[in-house]
């Protein structure tokens, strides 16, 4: 069997994990006769020409129609095969979120969703293409995994990494803004352990997605200032690494949690049903308050709604002062 | 099959009898159920298991199994009634219709045995159906693969969805069998909202269609091993039927779409069905 230049996935990617997930449907292609890949209209989205050119017979387009796509990616699992939808976000989740429940969930299908232009990056395109509840809806499904790849790096890997789950998976995705990489090269992604970028006993700050860049500059910031700000790549929202966030909450006693999503069911929902239950703690969130975006790029969008890492570091320094 | 088919057609009325028996003895134990849509599928699921399609109730998991999808969920109680004459679930299932942790309750659940897929949200089973057609063609597996939808069910627009993209890949290894029966849950769907010209709908999709009278056993036979219709398209059969075929103070009534089922209402509805 003949393999894939190994190295130009990088080059590929951009540094945005929308691309990084279609160039690891590459390597998964060649080593998985199983996997297929289906489009809603996204071929270049995803970045998928190359797996098209290379597996035509395990390549489906079906077209703007996400319902259709999810249902048949679901037949699809029924007769052995190892789907992976690539989409968008916003309409993936909410419009199909009937499929992803009884067909994918509920039916237990091994269906994989790269779900792309997720959060706000799709900033200029206003709030009917924004995605900020999908974290809210799909880990409120049983059986459902949730991934957010914080940079390039563990968007390949984790996409990899989706050959050993044996159920459906949600991979939220960025746009077309280029995220700075936090992740080491090459290194292994282990489904549900966060993974600790900065050390620090004063307070914890855990992130995923975008976000996560945001929270190392943070905490680098609060360094200068004397706080030790400690900084968690929650990147698998389910199953949650309730060991990571008992031990920082345990050890810190002040929790801030940071997403591009809204402050209702996404990670900082997570985090706090869990201390709520096992651990009262200090937190503060920061997301997208409870209101749609406005139309704007991505980058001005995030300052705007208080994503950014001087947002992070502010509602780390309020917390202690507290 | 060397089997004449006046013996053939008997005995497929034999057994859409049994099926149209067991959805009343399934009621009865759960309490009442979807009589209408069950009853008005009997005779094509009759013919669909102990006829045309390729299946081993004994391997219910063979992979190169025919598959049948039941997109109209809410008939279930026909679903089970089938798969209990064919094997796949023990008779004594039956009585466990609405019971708990039963197996067996409104909508198929794809852990019994024999259901391919949890059903009954309605516009879920022909892009299902259509995903087995393609993993079929995908891995060059030779199964067939059916999806019976409800005609009311083709208000959800994630049918047409489907029905685009089966007529776009050719899949002439799916057939999508419409139980017309007329009449959705609120009433007759020509008051609610209409479908006619419905063949011609799916002709326009892209489909090969035939038209049938859904409780001619004959004119079912006939359609069925007449597959596929063309060999560049997939198949639609528009069956008309009756709903709640077979008991009449159940037929074409919406109040029978669903309703409760006592013990002197199932006696009343087996003295017309005859007993076994």
């Amino acid at each position: 069997m003949s393999t894939i230049a190994s190295d130009d996935w990088r080059a590929k990617s951009a540094n945005q994990t929308r691309l990084a997930f279609g160039q690891a449907l590459l390597a998964l292609g060649e080593r998985d006769p199983r996997a297929v890949v289906v489009s809603a209209d996204t071929q270049d989205l995803i970045g998928i020409r190359q797996f098209i050119a290379r597996f035509p017979g395990r390549f489906v387009e079906l077209g703007i129609a996400e319902q259709n796509a999810i249902g048949v990616a679901a037949g699809m699992a029924t007769t052995g095969l190892h789907p992976y939808v690539c989409a968008y976000a916003p309409f993936i989740t909410a419009r199909s979120m009937e499929q992803v429940r009884n067909d994918v969930a509920y039916a237990h299908q091994r269906v994989v969703i790269g779900a792309a232009a997720s959060g706000i990056s799709l900033g200029v395109a206003g709030g009917t293409h924004h995605a900020l509840e999908d974290l809210a809806l799909m880990r409120s499904l049983p059986n459902m995994t949730v991934i957010v790849p914080a940079d390039v790096e563990e968007a390949y890997e984790a996409t990899l990494a989706t050959a050993e789950i044996d159920g459906p998976v949600y991979m939220r995705l960025g746009g077309r803004t280029e995220e700075p990489t936090v992740t080491a090269a090459g290194a292994p992604f282990c489904l549900g352990k966060a993974v600790t970028l900065r050390e620090g006993s004063d307070v914890a700050i855990i992130a995923c997605g975008a976000l996560v860049e945001m929270a190392v500059r943070a905490s680098d910031a609060l360094r200068e200032q004397g706080i030790a700000a400690r900084v968690l790549n929650m990147h698998t929202i389910k199953p949650l690494d309730r060991d990571a966030i008992l031990r920082a909450a345990a050890e810190t006693k002040h929790i801030v949690t940071a997403e591009e999503h809204r402050l209702t069911g996404g990670l900082g929902g997570a985090v706090a049903e869990l201390l709520a239950l096992e651990q009262p703690t200090r937190m503060r969130m920061i997301g997208m308050s409870d209101t749609f975006a406005m139309i704007g790029p991505t980058g001005r969008l995030r300052a705007k709604y208080d994503m950014s890492a001087e947002s992070i570091a502010s509602a780390c320094r309020e917390l202690l002062a507290r | 099959m060397n089997e004449p088919r006046e013996a053939l057609i008997a005995r497929l009325e034999a057994h859409a009898r049994q099926i149209r028996r067991d959805i009343w003895r399934a009621l009865r134990a759960g309490g009442g159920g979807h009589v209408g849509g069950s009853s008005s599928a009997a005779d094509i699921l009759a013919a669909l298991y102990f006829y045309k399609m390729n299946v081993r109730p004994q391997e219910p998991e063979w992979g190169q199994r025919d598959r049948f999808v039941l997109s109209k969920g809410h008939a279930n109680a026909a679903l089970g009634a089938v798969l209990a004459q064919a094997g796949f679930i023990d008779v004594a299932t039956l009585d466990r219709f609405y019971q708990f942790e039963s197996p067996f309750g409104m909508h198929p659940d794809i852990k019994m045995a024999g259901v391919e897929m949890c059903t009954g949200a309605l516009g879920h089973g022909l892009p299902i159906g259509m995903g087995m057609a393609l993993g079929a063609r995908i891995q060059n597996m030779g199964f067939h693969t059916f999806v019976m939808v409800g005609d009311g069910e083709l208000h959800e627009g994630s049918n047409w969805e489907a029905a685009m993209a089966a007529s776009h890949y050719k899949l002439s290894n799916l057939t999508c069998i419409i139980d017309h029966n007329k009449i959705a849950q609120s009433g007759h769907l020509a008051d609610l909202i209409g479908l006619d010209p419905l063949a011609e709908k799916w002709r326009a999709f892209g489909w090969a269609v035939r038209e049938i009278d859904g409780h001619d056993m004959g004119a079912v036979v006939d359609a069925l091993d007449a597959l596929p219709y063309d060999a560049n398209k997939p198949s639609a059969i528009v069956a008309h039927t009756v709903k709640g075929k077979g008991v009449s103070f159940a037929e074409n009534t919406y109040l029978w779409h669903t309703n409760s089922v006592n013990g002197e209402v199932y006696e009343r509805a087996l003295k017309e069905l005859g007993l076994p």
